[in-house]
């Protein structure tokens, strides 16, 4: 007589039943623990993003709200450069105690054009 | 990571998640997978302390591979399955260099026949690890991934690195040894009344 005699309604032999059985193994209480502290030490530290140049220089300036600012004080400085208000020069007057004249052109070795012609 | 509700995330997908510095992710590979191949070891060395250190070796290459992790290209405990084994199989070459005959699990402590169904079912338990230790390494591997951890023919065949039909060859063989080697014990272990 040997294992194979044995077959029940559910097909398995005694040897097959055996060894279904023997899938229960007791994992000694310590391995668990030291296998996750194996995983954590050999785990790799995240790396950051490498950060760009410009963005650098962004956050070197105030982040977006200091961009904001001097991208708008600076096309308002253009606008003003090219359309000055009209009261602009009473005002600079007033603030620096001197006149504004347009100068005439001279040239850079002391004669004007019209003297060479 | 990609969870998906019914499964949750894959071993490939917590490796992934692991190797980007996913504590949860070891936390959960280590419950999935170290009982697995601890049993695997166990099964094959027949031998706690031995069965210990391999499962925690194949779990630290695990860790470090996986930064280098290529998914697609073999199932996670597949290519653990294979480590251990690689492991198991070179602790047995060194047994049988160091002490000829010693491949084989100690003699348990006095079975006590009894009429307690716990001490027959070890008596039972410590009779097909005696019958496992005395098959060759391979088809005792072969029966241990089969017919205990419950493996598909083909997964064994990836980790034992040869054809399915090697693997059925294997494990016919071995249960067939098995039996030979059990049937003498069927009336000590209790078979004949018992129904199992």
């Amino acid at each position: 007589m040997n294992f194979e005699d044995h077959k029940g309604g559910t097909g398995m032999d005694d040897l097959d039943m055996l060894l279904a059985r023997a899938r229960d193994v007791d994992v000694p209480t310590g391995l668990m623990g030291r296998v996750l502290e194996d995983a954590l030490a050999a785990q790799p530290v995240p790396r950051a993003a490498p950060v760009s140049l410009w963005r650098r220089l962004g956050e070197a300036l105030g982040g977006w709200q200091g961009l904001g600012g001097l991208a708008l004080a600076t096309c308002a400085g253009f606008w003003i450069g090219i359309a000055p208000p009209a009261y602009l020069p009473e005002t600079a007057q007033s603030l620096l105690g001197a006149s504004t004249a347009q100068a005439e052109y001279a040239g850079a070795f002391g004669w004007t054009l019209e003297e060479l012609e | 990571m990609p969870l998906d509700e019914e499964r949750g995330p894959d071993e490939a997908e917590l490796l992934a998640a692991y190797a980007r510095g996913d504590v949860a992710a070891a936390r959960i590979l280590t419950a999935q997978l170290a009982p697995r191949v601890y049993a695997q070891a166990y099964r094959m060395l027949g031998d706690t302390a031995e069965a210990e250190d391999v499962a925690q070796e194949a779990m630290m290459r695990l860790w470090r591979v996986a930064p280098d992790w290529r998914a697609g290209e073999a199932k996670v405990s597949t290519w653990l399955y294979r480590v251990a084994a690689n492991l198991c199989t070179d602790r047995l070459r060194r047994r049988r260099r160091a002490v000829p005959g010693l491949d084989a699990v100690p003699e348990p402590a006095d079975p006590a026949p009894s009429a307690e169904a716990g001490l027959q079912a070890a008596a039972r338990t410590d009779a097909l690890s005696r019958a496992l230790a005395a098959l060759p390494e391979r088809q005792r591997l072969a029966v241990v991934l089969r017919h205990i951890e419950g493996l598909a023919n083909p997964e064994i065949a990836q980790i034992m690195e040869i054809g399915v039909e090697a693997v059925e060859s294997l494990t016919a063989r071995g249960k067939r040894a098995l039996r030979a080697a059990l049937a003498p014990q069927r009336q000590a272990l209790g078979f004949e009344d018992d129904a199992i």
